[in-house]
């Protein structure tokens, strides 16, 4: 049995130690026996998207978003649509999250025309949100808490056919306004904790590979593994935050 | 010189005596103060002063000093600042402990080492004769934001000196390089294709698409990160001859680097004392600007050759029984220089990662997936003990858990006094590498142990 793990545009959404969600998911596959393979998809590659059980999208630079949008109004949008319809598991953080949204307008009112895949739009705000932060997701996705670090000048607006990913405890989240982090919808789970996020947040790594293995297998069965230097790290995490809230 | 300026030179000589007193507070806050006083303090010290300023991502410290090297062997009259004064108030500072109380600079020359991010307001008041980029790489995104973002500050520093200077520029990064249309002397530094064999090609390339017309660029060769001889096929912008080149390196050893030079059409063959491809760079960039300030190419051959860093950069401390070597990183392009060079180390070793998240450290500690800890892997027989320690100690353990090494072989120590005297009995070479913050705190207990360099601010 093997995974199989699209990373979307590792050339240019690349900006933030994204490669270690790759390497997370790869590695808790690894510890438990189930195998694993990566397919790179940069710009100008015209596989298909279908057959991937997951796809990751990073986070990345202003400096090469046009070289992006082209590439995507190639065809890779009406992909992306097929396949979150479809039911793939998706993680898209960031830059990433905010592509498969409907648009993004800048500060100055320039508009960029998205993916569309999720009804969502952001806009652009002078002030960047930036710093470490933790937010809950709801129960029914298993009601842990997330660690991570924002850093975004874009306000995230959700329509009403998306839910949030979490509640923000710490930080900003989607906009710094309304306590949304995130965006879910089918398998997709956008956000803005980019960099190594799943590494210290080993329960939502595991949510993702359950999702994923179960759509593949029809059993989303893991088993357990040691997390202790995991959950230090997302622990020590939590209490600064909860210390510098207080 | 106005009333005001004789004002803000005395506020700050007296707050950087009483600061020396009380053994609190740095360079930054004296200049600060003097800066509030009269804002053009800097611009009236700096007048008559000839300057090399040295800018860039990575390694403006170790090229400040060899370049400052060259000035003491030469017997020249200058002063220089410290890589934790780097700022217009720092900078300021150290010009007004150099002058009189009436301003006049008691220095013929100065080095001055500049943050990237500063020099859009340093360089209109310093006015340097030279200045040199040494390379330009993702780094503290929380601080600066993208990499393209400095480079447009340091275009725009430059572009305020309406006099012509001589800008020296590193050849092999397409973005430094970019800077070649300003209306300054350029000269470039690099190495040349055939020096060193040529690395692969990182998908996480810091500049992949064309600065000009963002099309994806064709490599001749890669040096290391995107420094290497790039090529747009669409627009046709590419790396420049070198002027100060390194054609050919044939020797490199855990303690340093034979290179062949060419400069200014002359071959030299010179000793690098200091190991690593980044340190090669740092050479070539102090050669450049020591024969554009004059003092001689042969200058800055004898001052790279004799030169030891210290302070963090590759510096040597007689802990344990072997010794340690302390190695500041502080992005990515600069940390899988040090895991490179640890492949070439011979001996078995301890090593110690030290994680800040500090302001000066940058607060986002992403970048450390950036790097390639799975490097680590192979050097298993050789590395036989990873430490972590820092202020984010569980991040790094969990990164080198997951780049593949062993956890029974990771420990957490976060007090550094006890690391420290642990690593006393230590049989086997210690390799420390911290971030800079952590790096301050880690060189403190050395020193206490070990004896060595007081901190010098």
């Amino acid at each position: 049995m093997e995974l199989k793990i699209c990373h979307l545009y590792p050339d240019v959404l690349n900006l933030y130690g994204d490669g270690g969600n790759i390497r997370c998911l790869t590695q808790r596959l690894h510890w438990r026996g189930i195998g694993a393979s990566v397919t790179k998809m940069p710009i100008g590659a015209r596989e298909s998207l279908a057959g991937f059980d997951l796809v990751f999208i990073g986070g990345g630079q202003d400096f090469e978003q046009q070289v992006l949008l082209d590439d995507l109004h190639r065809g890779r949008d009406r992909e992306l649509v097929a396949a979150i319809e479809d039911g793939v598991c998706v993680l898209a953080i960031c830059g990433g999250y905010q592509m498969l949204g409907a648009y993004y307008e800048t500060h100055e009112g320039e508009r960029c025309d998205f993916v569309g895949a999720l009804d969502l739009c952001t806009v652009g705000a002078k002030k960047r949100m930036i710093g470490n932060y933790m937010f809950r997701v709801p129960e029914e996705l298993g009601g842990f808490t997330v660690v991570g670090f924002e850093n975004h000048s874009g306000k995230t607006r959700l329509g009403s056919g998306v839910e949030p990913l979490g509640r923000v405890l710490a930080g900003f989240g989607n906009n710094g306004e309304d306590g949304t982090e995130g965006a879910r919808y089918k398998n997709v789970f956008g956000t803005y904790s980019h960099g190594p996020l799943l590494p210290k947040n080993p329960a939502f790594a595991d949510l993702l590979l359950r999702r994923a293995l179960e759509r593949k297998t029809g059993s989303g069965e893991l088993s357990p593994l040691d997390d202790t230097l995991e959950l230090m790290a997302h622990d020590e995490m939590c209490a600064r935050l909860e210390r510098s809230g207080k | 010189m106005s009333f005001r300026a004789f004002v803000a030179i005395c506020l700050c000589k007296l707050l950087r005596g009483l600061s020396r007193v009380l053994r609190r507070g740095g360079t930054a806050m004296p200049g600060r103060w003097a800066l509030k006083v009269c804002p053009e303090l800097l611009s009236i010290l700096a007048r008559g002063v000839k300057t090399v300023a040295i800018t860039g991502t990575n390694g403006k410290t170790t090229t400040a000093r060899m370049i400052e090297q060259a000035f003491t062997e030469q017997g020249k009259s200058y002063f220089a600042n410290r890589s934790g004064a780097n700022l217009i108030s720092g900078i300021t500072t150290e010009f007004v402990m150099n002058s009189t109380l009436l301003g006049k600079c008691r220095k013929e020359y100065a080095v001055i080492e500049c943050d990237e991010a500063a020099a859009v307001k340093v360089f209109p008041q310093l006015r340097p004769q030279v200045v040199v980029v040494t390379n330009l790489f993702r780094d503290q995104l929380d601080r600066y934001g993208e990499v393209t973002h400095t480079l447009e500050n340091i275009r725009t520093a430059l572009t305020s000196l309406r006099e012509p200077i001589t800008v020296c520029l590193n050849a092999d990064c397409s973005l430094t390089a970019s800077l070649r249309e300003l209306h300054h002397e350029i000269r470039f530094f690099g190495i040349d294709r055939g020096a060193v064999p040529s690395g692969e090609r990182s998908e996480l390339s810091d500049a992949s698409h064309c600065i000009r017309c963002k099309t994806e660029y064709e490599y001749d060769y890669i040096t290391y990160g995107h420094l290497g001889g790039y090529r747009c096929p669409a627009c046709g912008y590419r790396r420049p001859d070198a002027d100060y080149a390194v054609t050919d390196i044939p020797a490199q050893t855990a303690e340093g680097s034979s290179i062949v030079l060419r400069a200014r059409g002359k071959r030299y063959l010179a000793e690098v004392n200091l190991p690593a491809m980044y340190n090669v760079y740092n050479a070539i960039g102090a050669v450049a600007a020591v024969t554009e300030m004059g003092l001689g190419t042969e200058a800055a051959i004898s001052a790279v050759a004799s030169f030891k860093c210290g302070f963090g950069r590759m510096e040597n401390f007689a802990l344990g029984r072997v010794g340690a070597k302390l190695m500041l990183v502080k992005n990515p392009a600069g940390c899988n220089q040090v895991l490179d060079f640890l492949q070439n180390v011979k001996e078995k070793f301890v090593l110690v990662v030290c994680l800040n998240d500090r302001a000066a450290d940058g607060t986002d500690v992403s970048w450390i997936w950036d790097a390639g800890f799975e490097k680590l892997c192979a050097l298993s027989g050789r590395l036989e003990k990873v430490i972590v320690s820092g202020d984010r100690a569980p991040d790094m353990a969990v990164r080198i858990k997951y780049a593949g090494v062993d956890p029974r072989f990771v420990e957490i120590e976060r007090d550094y006094e006890k690391l420290v005297t642990a690593l006393e009995s230590e049989d086997r070479l210690v390799c420390m590498i911290p971030t800079y913050t952590a790096m301050l705190e880690l060189r403190e207990t050395l020193i206490r142990h070990c004896g060595g360099d007081e901190f010098w601010v």
